[in-house]
């Protein structure tokens, strides 16, 4: 996560409170509050377990960036990858060279997985 | 992946990409893509409407009215936010005057539901009755107003009626929006 994201959540954070508890800002209100989201997590985790369908639209699908080391253009643009998100991956799994890749992945969670090719 | 796929043997249940199970779904994705085109679009035109006052606070929540003799003339906001701070403004005429007197009725719908938490000036006197409160100020010429500070509690629609003694009455209506 970049700083800028970083700092987009906890504004997004801030903003959220102020509507959850207005002016109410008792115990029972934030306890009510709390066990409210516990249970939002509890249910979103139980609907995508149940249909992947489900959790493609909550968490997303991963979409292959690089494949047999080929562009895919498509995903690079629909995403807005830039091409040092992909460097930066690249290094984290001892990567040197991006020609050296095989298969990028960009996950889910937002993290790219890096596949060298065999004889790199 | 379902609980299903625990029941049986280690393997990969998502397609594969070369020898990777990616469980890409590029197809999704394209369909997920255009969805968030709309939906983007569908934000900045909320954003927009926001802007232009459409939920409050803007020139399309501004409103005037004037009743028909004159006497009194009303600046407030036709949308009104919950739980947030607005000022209803009556500007009274040369007629409202009487006597050195200005009589005005308020409705219950302003001192409740639109929630009116101090009326500037003091009214020299507050009587009840009629649906709502009488307020007398003391005045000398025109121009003469009076501010009524308003915060609503809580969303909804509501009809309200405002008349100077010897005056037509204003009724307007006020929604307030979450």
């Amino acid at each position: 996560m970049t700083l800028f994201e970083f700092v987009i959540v906890f504004l997004m954070g801030g903003i959220i409170i102020l509507s959850t508890v207005g002016n109410d800002r008792s115990v029972t209100n934030c306890t009510c509050a709390v066990i409210a989201v516990g249970l939002l997590h509890r249910a979103t985790a139980w609907a995508k377990s149940k249909s992947p369908r489900i959790g493609a639209i909550l968490d997303g699908t991963p979409l292959v960036m690089i494949r047999d080391g080929e562009w895919q253009q498509e995903v690079i643009r629909g995403m807005k990858i830039r091409p040092e998100d992909l460097e930066a991956a690249a290094r984290t799994a001892n990567v040197t060279r991006v020609e050296d890749i095989d298969y990028a992945i960009l996950e889910r969670n937002g993290r790219i997985s890096v596949f060298p090719k065999k004889d790199a | 992946m379902s609980e299903e796929a625990f029941l049986s043997p280690v393997e990969d249940t998502v397609p594969k990409t070369g020898d990777v199970a990616v469980g890409e779904d590029l197809e999704f994705q394209r369909a997920w893509w255009r969805f968030e085109r709309g939906i983007w679009i569908f934000f900045l035109l909320l954003l927009i409407a926001d802007l232009l006052g459409l939920f409050g606070r803007g020139w399309l929540a501004k409103a005037k009215a004037v009743d028909q003799s004159q006497t009194l003339s009303l600046d407030y906001e036709r949308i009104e936010r919950a739980n947030t701070p607005s000022i209803m403004t009556l500007h009274f005429g040369r007629a409202a005057i009487q006597n050195g007197k200005v009589k005005v009725f308020v409705s219950e719908e302003i001192i409740k539901p639109l929630g009116a938490q101090r009326i500037s000036p003091q009214p020299e006197s507050s009587t009840i009755g009629d649906g709502g409160i009488t307020y007398t100020f003391a005045a000398t010429q025109p121009p003469a107003t009076a501010e009524i500070a308003l915060l609503p509690s809580f969303p909804g629609a509501h009809h309200f009626r405002i008349q100077v003694a010897g005056g037509q009455p204003i009724d307007g209506d006020v929604v307030v929006v979450p």
